[in-house]
């Protein structure tokens, strides 16, 4: 049933093999002190090498798998079978909390850089700490009020109540990636509560779980701020080098309510607040790049019962709950959530207990493993930061950001759907690439396109032209476009191509002077070649050729053929294939039409040929 | 701030005691590094304080001499930086002459518990000195045996009141929070002081406001200090400081603060809590003594850097780490260090009654209301007997030697203003006391939070009173 993390296990395998240095450089080796630490749980480094994995291929991943399932159900011995109907019986409750690296220019409480400056040493190991971050005997912490922004945009995007008063806390516990000893959080007063969350079925919300409703609605508990921890290095078998860069970098950790009811919500919800966060402009990496790590709270009660009776923050009639930390990838969330909730089931109905415990998962496993029990947990010794006075956030402040705040993800999709025509699921795809950039790039193009082929005759009639344009833009962008990226293995910031240029080519296209073959050939031709010089004033032989450049050069514009020259050609074809003909017309194989469609492009001369046109041919001389 | 200043003459007589009985101040162990030997010092920087020689508690870096807090564990470490405090004198022309001694990291009341040995009094009783006081030992001494011309201390808990009350010289505690406190080697950061750039405008505001009168100052005489552990000698001598007052036309009044008995009890909760968790950062991995070898075994299960921290710190010092990791854990934590936060709430709320002036602190007006219109200053004695030897303070347990504070903690609990003067042993009082004995009794001078000028002028006004009567 865990056909995708079979999937992944390899790649990961073939990464480490391939790039042992990117691996140590991250995570600690199995030596006996790294063991030790980690069966104390002690070892916040978490695993940083996870592949990224594109939402399209995801969901794609994510049908392939449910089709595999619904074909096994046929099985009626089938393992999936047995899991449904204890899944009748069992329900699943998950709260899951999220910690993420916030866009600032500084540290959260002194004022070394967040970030490599230009012209810096590449940002060399322990090159931006200043001596809190070192805890030189003497230093104090400083709240830098700029790291607060981002935070309040988090919050505010998460529909939370910002706090008038919060306050800070030591955390204590001993490790050396945390010089001080303690790590300064807001655990119990937190900047912000009582927050939403709303998804809905194109989040990657199950049907099972929406009930019909449109969308769901999680709550979040509170968004608090917290101090990263340094990076371990490992340098030989038994040598650790500390670098101090990361040590007190500006986190904020997202809690929610335990609202979840399926590991596919679970892993949604992750993947919306990493949205969210991106789009305010709150955090600057996403999970799979390390800037986002996930715990989950996993418990599991008899559907109609109140479980053992446990509550979290409200909700109660709860089973008890496991803690599963240091997920670092959407799929590590989903997969250690499946596993926790059957190890739960098959304890419970073998008669077991469930222990409260800290379990922990590692990609491609089968099964969580016990970390420590309540006896093992660590004491934190939580304790107020006399350093720190009390952060009090003034209501004009949050008023201000409020109305300077970036569309939310979820109005730039409902536009992209609404306005220019396209599918939700490729308005998401468009907005979830390349930071915006290519939501940019589209509305650009789009608008570009609308304004020289729109007729602008009425409201409606604008209307209609412009969710078809969008509509083809959107698919030049993301599916011509995107693939030809992926052929070349190009980013988006090498795109070479202008909206003015793909423009050029649609209303071209639009205005049937070329076909989509030729259109996809001049994009192929633009996509490969130099991009302009900048400065106009010496043009030479390398000059960009333009879109009309091209069509003639290549010698592409659609002469359209008379109604007896397509005759010609189609019955030309026909006469070669009379088997094909005969199935047509005989068996009644109507989709053998499109072959003949296919034929005629090819055989006729380029730019000839329009395939609805053909077809429509065809198909005439088919049933004369 | 220990210093000689307001009793020159008194500070004199004991240094020619002191002259007469020992030749060796080295012998005292008042100094752990001597800066005036440093080669390359500028002597005649300009400035109010110029050439003045002003040792520094060791707990309080400098960047051109080791700062080690008496501690083994920081063997060897020399800050990057200099303390704002340092950094003022070094402005004003000082001389930094010193790093004195102290009890680790200030947790001590004798000056006994230093990785340097302990510091001698330069007073002696039957043959055996006398404890110095502590944490501020060192700087008292240095101080008191003229070494320097003033030196800094540090004061959590009374560390620079009770070395001054046994050393016979003056010692101040300024508001908590009107000196700097970045470069003080922290103990118990909420006791301490901090940087006053960090008050709240409202409160600086506030502070401007001083309306006293020190010609006739209301005194305020709290009935909870008149303790059976009061010593004959120092409750004869403060008697005499009260009468002394009222003559010189000072009003007395009888104050009550309620909760002095709970002060200690909670004063000892909370400062080895902050203690245990301002420690955590000594680790051996950045700077400072480390364990030889491997400081972690997976086999005997020990904790990480059990082996560093159980070799760098001394005996004190684990006890009062051991004692705050026990009354944070989570199964104290609301007995202990909720009950004693509580509780340094009421202490606080016991002085706001008293004073005539509101705390600037809060909000919400507070001050005497009643017929009485409130008092100016407190004056209690600074520690309730005279020092014991140090083979007296060998015996005692730890809990007895916490006593010592008995007076000094309420003030600290409440962050306000204190100093200790020195007053002369008079005639009688004086009966069976060696002449090597300490022949002075600190008197304590408590003011409203922020009104630090106030009670350095009531210390002239005591030290006058006295010698004109």
């Amino acid at each position: 049933m865990h056909s995708s993390t079979l999937r992944t296990a390899p790649i990961h395998l073939t990464r480490t093999l391939q790039h042992p240095s990117f691996t140590t450089a991250r995570s600690l080796r199995p030596c006996i002190v790294a063991k030790w630490l980690q069966s104390r749980r002690l070892t916040t480094a978490s695993p940083r090498t996870q592949e990224v994995i594109p939402l399209r291929k995801h969901l794609k991943d994510e049908a392939k798998r449910k089709k595999a399932e619904v074909k096994r159900d046929g099985n009626v011995l089938s393992t999936k079978q047995t899991s449904d109907s204890r899944l009748d019986k069992w329900e699943l409750t998950v709260g899951i909390e999220i910690h993420a690296e916030l866009n600032t220019a500084c540290k959260l409480f002194s004022s070394a850089p967040a970030e490599v400056s230009v012209g810096d040493d590449g940002g060399s190991a322990n090159s931006r700490v200043a001596a809190f971050d070192a805890a030189l005997p003497g230093t104090q912490p400083q709240f830098q009020i700029a790291t607060l922004l981002p935070a309040l945009r988090a919050a505010i995007a998460l529909e939370c109540e910002v706090q008038r008063k919060s306050g800070w806390d030591r955390k204590h516990y001993f490790h050396w990636d945390q010089p001080n000893g303690y790590q300064i959080t807001q655990y119990y007063r937190p900047f912000a509560k009582d927050g939403s969350l709303t998804l809905g079925a194109f989040d990657g919300v199950p049907a099972e779980d929406l009930n019909g409703a449109e969308s769901i609605t999680i709550g979040i508990k509170q968004i608090q701020m917290e101090q990263d921890t340094a990076k371990t290095m490992n340098v030989g078998s038994s040598t650790y080098h500390v670098d101090l860069n990361r040590a007190g970098m500006p986190l904020i950790e997202v809690i929610t309510l335990p609202h979840i009811h399926s590991p596919q919500t679970a892993a949604a919800v992750v993947r919306k607040i990493q949205a969210v966060l991106k789009g305010v402009d709150a955090c600057v990496t996403g999970m799979e790049l390390g800037g986002l790590r996930a715990d989950v709270n996993v418990s599991v009660r008899q559907r109609g019962t109140s479980g053992t009776g446990s509550s979290y923050s409200g909700v109660s009639g709860l089973g008890q709950r496991t803690e599963i930390k240091n997920l670092s990838s959407f799929k590590a969330v989903e997969d250690a959530i499946v596993a926790e909730r059957d190890r739960q089931i098959s304890v419970l109905e073998a008669g077991g207990v469930i222990e409260g415990e800290t379990r922990g998962w590692t990609l491609g496993a089968t099964e969580t493993t016990r970390l420590r029990g309540k006896e093992g947990e660590v004491d934190y010794r939580y304790m107020p930061d006399a350093d720190l006075p009390p952060l009090v956030i003034g209501s004009d402040l949050v008023k201000h950001l409020k109305t300077t705040m970036p569309m939310l993800p979820d109005a730039v999709e409902q536009d992209l759907e609404e306005w220019h025509g396209l599918s939700r699921k490729d308005a998401k795809t468009l907005n979830e690439q390349d930071n915006g950039d290519r939501v940019e790039f589209f509305e650009r193009t789009a608008s570009f396109l609308l304004a020289e082929v729109g007729t602008f005759k009425s409201e409606v009639s604008t209307g209609k032209e412009r969710r078809k344009t969008g509509k083809l833009v959107g698919n030049w962008v993301l599916h011509e476009l995107g693939g030809l990226l992926a052929t070349h293995q190009r980013s988006w910031d090498d795109v070479r191509v202008t909206a003015d240029e793909l423009k050029d080519i649609l209303v071209c296209l639009h205005k049937n002077q070329i076909t989509a073959r030729a259109a996809k050939q001049i994009l192929a031709e633009l996509v490969q070649r130099q991009p302009a010089p900048k400065g106009p004033y010496w043009p030479s032989m390398d000059t960009r050729p333009s879109v009309e450049q091209l069509i003639d050069a290549g010698n592409l514009r659609l002469r359209p053929l008379s109604e007896h020259e397509y005759e010609k050609l189609a019955k030309q074809i026909m006469d070669a294939s009379p088997e094909m003909v005969k199935a047509v017309r005989e068996k009644g194989q109507k989709g053998k039409v499109m072959w003949f469609v296919g034929q005629m492009v090819r055989q006729g001369e380029e730019g000839t040929v329009e395939p609805e046109k053909a077809k429509v041919v065809i198909e005439r001389l088919m049933d004369g | 701030m220990l210093s000689a200043r307001f009793c020159w003459r008194n500070a004199s007589r004991s240094c020619q005691v002191y002259r007469n009985s020992h030749s060796i101040p080295q012998q005292l162990n008042s100094i752990v590094h001597d800066g005036r030997t440093e080669p390359g010092k500028s002597t005649d920087a300009p400035g109010s304080l110029s050439g003045k020689t002003v040792a520094v508690k060791d707990n309080i870096v400098t960047k051109d001499l080791p700062t080690t807090a008496a501690s083994r564990i920081l063997t060897g470490y020399v800050s990057s930086f200099d303390a704002t405090v340092v950094q003022l004198l070094r402005q004003h022309g000082a001389i930094i002459s010193a790093k004195t001694n102290l009890d680790e990291f200030g947790m001590g009341s004798h000056s006994q518990h230093s990785h340097a040995g302990a510091v001698l009094s330069p007073f002696s009783r039957g043959g055996v000195p006398l404890s110095p006081g502590g944490s501020s030992g060192g700087s008292a001494v240095a101080v008191a045996t003229g070494q320097c011309w003033a030196a800094l201390g540090t004061d959590t808990g009374g560390s620079v009141r009770l070395p001054a009350a046994y050393t016979g010289i003056v010692g101040f505690k300024p508001s908590y929070g009107l000196v700097s406190r970045r470069g003080v080697i922290q103990y118990a950061n909420s006791l301490d002081t901090q940087d006053p750039t960090s008050l709240s405008a409202t409160v600086r505001e506030r502070l401007g406001h001083k309306g006293a009168d020190a010609k006739r100052l209301r005194i305020g005489v709290p009935i909870e200090y008149n303790i059976d552990e009061l010593s004959p000698v120092v409750r004869a001598t403060y008697l005499r400081t009260l009468k002394a007052l009222q003559n010189a036309g000072h009003i007395l009044q009888p104050v009550s603060l309620p909760t002095t008995q709970q002060a200690l009890s909670a004063y000892y909760v909370l400062a080895p809590a902050e203690a245990s968790s301002n420690l955590a950062k000594y680790d051996g991995i950045r700077y400072g003594y480390r364990t030889p070898g491997s400081d972690a075994s997976p086999k005997n299960n020990s904790p990480l850097y059990a082996s560093t921290r159980g070799e760098g710190f001394g005996e004190e010092v684990q006890r009062r780490i051991l004692l705050g990791a026990y009354t944070l854990s989570s199964e104290a934590i609301d007995n202990y260090f909720i009950q004693a936060q509580k509780v340094r709430r009421l202490v606080q709320r016991d002085f706001d009654k008293v004073f005539a002036q509101p705390n600037p602190l809060l909000d919400r007006q507070t001050g005497a209301h009643g017929d009485d219109g409130g008092v100016e200053v407190l004056l209690t004695p600074t520690a309730p007997t005279l020092p014991p030897t140090i083979e007296e303070v060998k015996q005692q347990s730890p809990v007895e030697s916490y006593m010592n504070d008995v007076f000094t903690v309420p003030a600290s609990l409440a962050g306000l203003p204190a100093i200790s003067v020195p007053v002369r042993i008079n005639g009688k009082e004086a009966d069976g006391l060696e002449g090597t004995d300490v022949h002075d009794v600190g008197m304590q001078l408590v003011g409203q939070f922020g009104n630090d000028e106030l009670v350095l002028q009531a210390a002239e006004v005591v030290v006058q009173s006295l010698t004109s009567s």
